[in-house]
């Protein structure tokens, strides 16, 4: 049976199916997984040669990799003699080549065939080792945005850097903040999941006006924490990134939504630039090393969740990546990366970790309501109550933008800018993308 | 390492079931007087985890933290508390690991079954309860819950452990 996706994707409304539907799943694991760029990961996970990292870019597991020349390899975790994923998965030394498991055929770094056993015994066989089939198969494409490592699984399309449009300066800033320039992965990978579409979860990433309402557990408790405290008390980090989500729907409407081609964006920043010994700290490292007018320029860059659709979604100024893995239609896997600043002072990267314990493991106070609405989301569209999602608040009052398109925080603009480059790569179109 | 004497293994058995109680009758005012000011309940995301300040954590809580989840939980709000968790702990082996100037650090292992909406959770591994002892009673500097499969995905953990 084929579908009609056409049928499906309209510029101010969606069909239930999109969400719920085994067959479209699978249809974007092959059109949107298979064609965009995607997070793989950041090349400070695989330091030294033969260090590596594995994880799933749509249904493929992937393994990166770094080779002998200092390159960062993706490859697809696949021995090409009988099929075992070589390297178990999570990260580590896979030492100077990968050696399958099974029959210990061996290959370089790079996926390239080093050696078999019993090499005689494929002498005048159909079965040529010096053929690149035997080698492990690289992904089509792999490119790096300031050591961020992204792969498609696509030989044609955009590169990275076009691909990521407006969203690069996320990914810039990201590093600017360091007063080294640079980050590296630290601290552990939290894993949450979600018994939901993917696609719930990234429009949720820029819906501001759910905060209110779906949080009201976790910032009232967090007001009435710091009610209790003694008067004059200087609001604690613990509380001012809980109780932001009490913010009235006008707060929201004044932060500005940025909407990119490719189904990417950001949200201006909801935190006010802390004033406390720890953030001082940080900002003084900062100016000591890039000079006060730069750092200005730098903090000044204030953004709260970014959206590198369909894979990611940074977090620059608490210096966290979400990682986006669907698992099937009604289930998705989020993985939390935190980042250390290289040059800044230890107690930069304890906070970062306090935001990465409290807002996104999987024990945070914030989150559970969330995962409870999406859940309840996914539950209620399979049902014959409606067939239409609707996305219709703020459309048309779009302003243009180059290469995309700006909102109030409060516009549906988002999910709409994200369907259209679903539609985009599902090979239809709804529109919406003005 | 030994405990004392029968009575000393008694009060800290004692101590050690009645905390789980507390907890899995959502007394969560009287579980967080159990522990001292500076106490920290810390659930490691990994392993072998000995840094909870450089290394992110499943649950690593002050006494601020641990007050904001108590208080969220009794939201009438807390839509991911409808209907709410469920508990059960049993604990078991529990031995004294180590003496403190103060007090002591106490072994157990447990396994707990969390129910909630569609599926029963089991969990299960070991706690190291760090004992102060305050004239005659007990109070936890730090409950070290090791999880069996801390490095796991997880949904979401909303109730203390």
């Amino acid at each position: 049976m084929t579908i009609d996706l056409q049928a499906l994707v309209q510029p101010d409304r969606v069909h239930k199916r999109v969400y719920t539907d085994p067959a479209i799943f699978e249809l974007e694991m092959d059109r949107v997984f298979g064609q965009a760029w995607l997070y793989v990961g950041h090349e400070s996970q695989v330091p030294n040669v033969g260090d590596y990292f594995t994880t799933r870019l749509g249904r493929e597991p992937v393994v990166m990799v770094r080779h002998t020349d200092g390159a960062v390899n993706v490859l697809y975790n696949r021995c090409p003699h009988k099929g075992a994923k070589i390297v178990p998965d999570g990260s580590g030394s896979a030492g100077k080549f990968l050696r399958c498991l099974y029959h210990g055929w061996t290959f370089k770094c790079d996926g390239s065939l080093l050696s078999v056993p019993l090499r005689s015994g494929y002498e005048d066989t159909a079965l040529d080792l010096k053929a690149q089939q035997h080698s492990v198969r690289k992904v089509a494409r792999v490119a790096s945005h300031r050591g961020f490592v992204f792969a498609s699984l696509a030989e044609e399309g955009p590169e990275l850097v076009e691909f990521l449009g407006g969203v690069a300066t996320s990914l810039d800033n990201f590093c600017d903040r360091a007063p080294d320039g640079e980050v590296e992965v630290a601290g552990g990978v939290q894993r949450v999941i979600q018994r939901n579409n993917w696609k719930i979860f990234f429009e949720n990433l820029h819906d501001t006006i759910h905060a209110v309402a779906t949080h009201e557990s976790s910032w009232r408790a967090a007001k009435e924490e710091f009610e209790s405290m003694p008067a004059g008390t200087p609001k604690p980090f613990e509380v001012v990134i809980v109780d932001g989500n009490g913010e009235p729907l006008e707060f929201w409407e004044k932060l500005e939504l940025k909407g990119y081609d490719h189904g990417h964006g950001f949200m201006e920043g909801i935190f006010v630039p802390p004033t406390d010994p720890v953030s001082l700290a940080y900002v003084a490292a900062l100016q000591a090393k890039q000079g006060e007018a730069r750092a200005d320029q730098i903090l000044r860059v204030n953004r709260h969740n970014t959206i590198v659709y369909p894979s990611c979604s940074p977090h620059t100024s608490f210096q966290q990546i979400r990682v986006i893995r669907p698992l099937s239609v009604d289930r998705t896997l989020v993985e939390i990366f935190s980042f250390r600043l290289k040059g800044a002072p230890e107690a930069t990267f304890q906070r970062t970790l306090k935001y990465t314990n409290i807002v996104n493991s999987p024990s945070s106070n914030v989150m559970p309501d969330d995962l409870e609405a999406y859940n309840r989301v996914q539950e209620g569209l399979a049902s014959d109550g409606g067939d239409w999602v609707s996305m219709h608040r703020g459309m048309g009052r779009e302003q243009p933008l180059p290469g995309g398109r700006s909102s109030n925080g409060n516009s549906e603009m988002p999910p709409r800018n994200m369907f259209a480059a679903w539609a985009s790569y599902m090979g239809v179109q709804t529109g919406a993308a003005e | 390492m030994n405990f004392n004497d029968w009575q000393e293994q008694q009060d800290i058995t004692k101590f050690l079931f009645n905390e789980a109680r507390l907890l899995d009758e959502h007394r969560w005012d009287e579980w967080l007087r159990l522990f001292t000011p500076d106490g920290l309940y810390w659930v490691p995301l990994v392993h072998g985890q000995t840094d909870h300040l450089n290394h992110a954590s499943l649950f690593c809580e002050d006494a601020l933290l641990r007050s904001m989840r108590a208080r969220r939980l009794e939201q009438a709000r807390a839509y991911s508390q409808q209907p709410p968790t469920r508990t059960v702990h049993v604990l078991g082996n529990i031995s004294l690991e180590s003496r403190t100037e103060a007090g002591c650090v106490v072994r157990s292992t447990f396994h707990l079954l969390e129910w909630r909406k569609t599926e029963q959770r089991a969990f299960g591994g070991s706690v190291l309860h760090t004992l102060r002892r305050e004239v005659a009673e007990w109070r936890i500097e730090m409950k070290r819950v090791e999880l069996v499969n801390c490095d796991a995905p997880h949904e979401a953990l909303q109730v203390f452990m």
